[in-house]
């Protein structure tokens, strides 16, 4: 690829583009699925994609492509001058000559890339075989999935900056059918790591057994205001669909209702949300962010307080700030926007049985579902199918499905009472303990 | 492009290890995207998307491998990677090419490719413009997205197909606040159609005055009551209803394996006799039209559900093995990274017989659903959810007031049996569908129904 770049760089300043980035992307993935005792889906991948952007009379153009003939050299140098003439964003376009040093990030496992497709094979039919040896109620593993990936990302700008990133990881995930009579229950395990664990077979078989049998009894509770305990997992995924309103993008958009409130309370004293490429093994954990600026730990909010904003380089200028490292590219052909790296809310001191005691009685939420319809990241409001359980005298009792949770994420930052111990990130760059949200409206029978 | 004799050596190559079936899909792909925001073009990016995948059955074990190497080497590099996984002893030839012509029922005037930065950039202003006449709303973000695939399929049993696909959308969405609440609205309507599109389908100023008129209205609407009530879903994005409920699991991804819960339930009623239900690729110009899918099978206009009677499902081939059956033209997927499967196109509930205002004043005290948001199912359990835009609570068969914040939870099953309204005029509207073949553009639709009682999630 060094010399379809050089030539990409080449004709781009030829052409009269003053400053030139490349991105580019590769990635190498496996994937497979089991159903019934064979394998059902088998997908190998070995894909390449090059985005170039570039400022032509102080504005922005982009252009990309996946596939590397002399032709696409001059389509994409003519398509980033076109898209840079269209723009009419002026003053904000920079292309970065990167930083003294960057931290020092390891997220590749070479021992990852060497398990054989067959072991990964072997990892689905034991995981299905276990699943389904426990329990008649058991029908099915109605989703089994293995999924491997080996993905890279090189920066290379006309102002000197070549700085390049490897990382590789494993994803599974198992989902359980039960029935029993005219009940039924689904419950799902995911689990994401930079390992591969064949004892996950075992394990993901038993939890996803365990929590789709509890979940066959599932009733509905009354429509009404009930303490809410959100678990793990459930807030995990809360978070990261709203985590858009730290982003001073969505914020200059008039998209966040956070726009001009650093330095004021905007939650309780009981919470602080930390974003940390750094963390070990995270799923975004990196050096370096989409724009080849250097990335740190930070606090965003501190005990309630709102202390800054996501930058990328653009919205940093606007708002007269530095870049806190967070641009990030969807995927190699998408504009530069900004996003969170490895995100999530401070443990607190107590365990989930704590907390649940601490409630006395209500719910505990363990899946939330619908968040790309029922969730509206501009007004906070969310309104979304939920299951979980009761909690009575402190403890764990009957299970819950078919209810909605509903209420704004604005409003329940604010509300939060507690924050748990157990953080957890499943299966993405976001994570959570449990936490005490306080009372919600729960729509059931 | 796939020239014949390359897709003669990949198939062949691909053979070699006892596989019964083979397939090569190449794509090339050119998507343009502008953007506008707070008034001004915010980015305009062009991609072009290449590669091609090949596929190998034995019996009903299925391998893919994908690549952006479209050089002859590299494709026959992928049908020797995708063998490699197969381990049988059938001994299957390759047919020679049929000469197989497809249908073109899809007719494109103009390519948006060949359409200037500037002519595109106007439709933008046109709408932007009229968002400037709300005073509450304080964003809009509008975009306008084009895109030309060009597939070529071939497979061991003789078909070499090839097609052009042309999409085109605009998407409005409105912010409205007041400083302390934000509210959205949004409209985002599409074909497959080119730029043409703006004469014949899409006005961007009637779609602006729409995403403004939801987001300014729902400012000003309390929290919607939660509980279980009657429902009234009006015509068009309605349809995601079906959709959810019901399609996702008429789908053979779900029924070949048993997980579904129509699964079994051929010739038996699953609906309420006012439900007919078609799933019709053969609609000129629809979003979610074909020519032929992403197998080269011929479109076909399918009868879901006649008279609350359960009659097709939606098949490709793969699942057609696995059940016996014939395929649909339902094979569809996203791209060169995706395998096809089963998958909706234009998916509705028929038109009915019933007054919409009829249905209105005679259902009491719920909730009347005038614009849906999106949703979701797990189609082995039929629970799904979706959210609704723009609600009204009604209150003695009249609507007294505009309600935020709702959304719809049932389980498809149930919510077919209690339709007991449907309306006269049927209209479609645009989504993007995802599962396992990735996103594919579906059209959902419907008259207005009438659901006697449902699940309304709600903060109040």
């Amino acid at each position: 690829m060094d010399e379809y770049i050089e030539k990409l760089m080449k004709a781009a300043a030829e052409k009269g583009i003053s400053e030139a980035e490349v991105y580019l992307a590769d990635s190498d993935s496996f994937r497979a699925m089991c159903q019934q005792g064979s394998i059902s889906n088998y997908t190998v991948n070995s894909t390449k994609g090059l985005s170039l952007r570039g400022i032509v009379n102080g504005r922005m153009g982009y252009a990309a492509t996946e596939a590397f003939d002399d032709e696409s050299v001059d389509q994409l140098v003519t398509a980033v001058i076109e898209s840079a003439e269209l723009s009419e964003e002026e003053g904000t376009a920079e292309i970065y000559p990167g930083d003294a040093d960057y931290p020092d990030v390891n997220n590749y496992k070479e021992e990852l890339d060497l398990v054989t497709p067959q072991e990964k094979l072997d990892y689905i039919l034991a995981a299905e075989k276990n699943l389904l040896s426990g329990d008649d109620r058991i029908k099915a593993a109605t989703y089994n999935m293995i999924s491997t990936a080996s993905a890279g990302v090189r920066i290379v700008n006309s102002r000197g900056l070549d700085l390049s990133t490897r990382d590789n990881y494993c994803v599974t995930f198992l989902n359980a059918l039960a029935k029993d009579g005219s009940k039924t229950a689904s419950a799902g395990v995911l689990k994401a790591g930079r390992t591969f664990d064949p004892e996950n077979a075992r394990l993901s078989a038993e939890e996803a057994r365990e929590k789709a049998l509890f979940m066959l009894d599932a009733e509905p509770v009354p429509t009404g205001e009930y303490r809410t305990i959100f678990d793990p997992y459930a807030m995990s995924d809360l978070l990261s669909v709203f985590s858009v309103i730290f982003s001073a993008e969505n914020a200059q958009q008039n998209m966040s209702l956070l726009k001009d409130k650093e330095g004021q309370v905007i939650a309780s004293d009981k919470v602080t949300l930390i974003d940390d490429p750094l963390l070990p093994g995270g799923f975004a954990t990196r050096g370096f962010d989409d724009e080849g600026v250097r990335t740190c730990t930070r606090e965003i909010v501190r005990d309630g307080v709102f202390v800054t904003l996501l930058h990328n380089l653009k919205t940093a200028r606007k708002a007269g700030v530095s870049s806190t490292g967070n641009a990030h590219k969807g995927s190699y052909s998408a504009p530069v926007r900004v996003a969170p790296s490895n995100f999530f809310f401070k443990p607190g001191e107590k365990s989930l049985e704590q907390l649940m005691e601490d409630m006395g009685s209500g719910l505990v939420i363990t899946e939330v579902s619908g968040l790309h319809a029922g969730a509206n990241t501009v007004s906070g409001d969310f309104s979304l199918i939920a299951e979980g359980y009761t909690v009575t005298d402190g403890k764990k009792d009957r299970p819950v499905d078919r209810i909605t949770v509903a209420g704004n994420f604005y409003r329940l930052l604010q509300a939060v009472r507690a924050v748990g111990n157990d953080l957890v990130f499943p299966g993405s760059s976001v994570g959570s303990p449990s936490v005490d949200v306080g009372e919600l409206r729960i729509a059931g029978k | 492009m796939l020239r014949q004799d390359t897709a003669a050596a990949v198939l062949e190559e691909a053979l070699t290890t006892g596989g019964d079936f083979a397939e090569i899909f190449l794509e090339d792909r050119r998507n343009n995207l502008m953007t506008m925001r707070s008034g001004r073009i915010d980015t305009a990016t062009s991609n072009r998307l290449h590669g091609a995948g090949v596929r190998i059955y034995s019996g009903v074990s299925s391998v893919y491998v994908y690549t952006n190497d479209t050089s002859r080497d590299g494709l026959i590099s992928c049908a020797r990677r995708a063998a490699a996984a197969i381990h049988d002893d059938n001994e299957t030839f390759r047919t020679g090419f049929a000469d197989t012509e497809r249908p073109d029922n899809h007719i494109i005037m103009e390519l948006p490719g060949k359409v200037s930065g500037q002519r595109r950039a106007e439709k933008l202003r046109a709408a932007d413009a009229v968002l400037k006449t709300y005073p509450e709303v304080v964003q809009g973000v509008i975009s306008y997205s084009d895109s030309e695939q060009r597939v070529w399929i071939a497979n061991s049993e003789g078909l070499f197909k090839n097609d052009l696909r042309v999409y085109s959308r605009l998407s409005v969405n409105a912010v409205a606040s007041d400083g302390t609440e934000n509210q959205t609205g949004h409209c985002s309507p599409g074909a497959m159609q080119g730029f043409e599109i703006f004469d014949r389908t899409v006005d961007p100023e009637m779609c602006a005055h729409q995403a403004a008129r939801i987001a300014v209205t729902m400012l000003h609407a309390p929290l919607c009551p939660s509980g279980t009530m009657p429902v009234v879903i009006d015509k068009g994005f309605g349809g995601v209803i079906f959709h959810e409920a019901c399609g996702h699991s008429l789908e053979a991804t779900s029924v070949a394996p048993g997980n579904s819960e129509f699964a079994g339930k051929l010739g038996l009623r699953i609906a309420s006799e006012k439900v007919t239900a078609i799933d019709d690729g053969t609609i000129p110009n629809e979003w979610g039209s074909e020519n032929i899918d992403d197998e080269g099978n011929e479109p076909t206009r399918l009868v879901l559900i006649e008279k609350g009677i359960l009659k097709n499902y939606m098949i490709d081939r793969l699942n057609a093995r696995k059940m016996g059956m014939g395929v649909t033209g339902s094979g569809r997927r996203q791209g060169y990274m995706y395998a096809p499967t089963s998958r909706m196109r234009n998916t509705y509930i028929a038109a009915g017989e019933d007054s919409e205002a009829e249905m209105i004043a005679t259902m009491g005290d719920g909730l009347y659903c005038r614009s849906m948001g999106g949703g979701s199912v797990d189609p082995s359990t039929g629970k799904f959810n979706f959210a609704v835009e723009e609600g009204y609570l009604v209150r003695g068969g009249r609507i007294v007031q505009p309600v935020r914040g709702a959304s719809l939870i049932g389980r498809g099953s149930e919510i077919l049996m209690k339709i007991d309204r449907v309306g006269r005029d049927m209209q479609m509207a645009q989504g993007m569908c995802g599962s396992l073949s990735g996103s594919v553009p579906t059209n959902v639709g419907q008259p207005m129904i009438r659901v006697t009682s449902l699940t309304v999630g709600g903060a109040r």
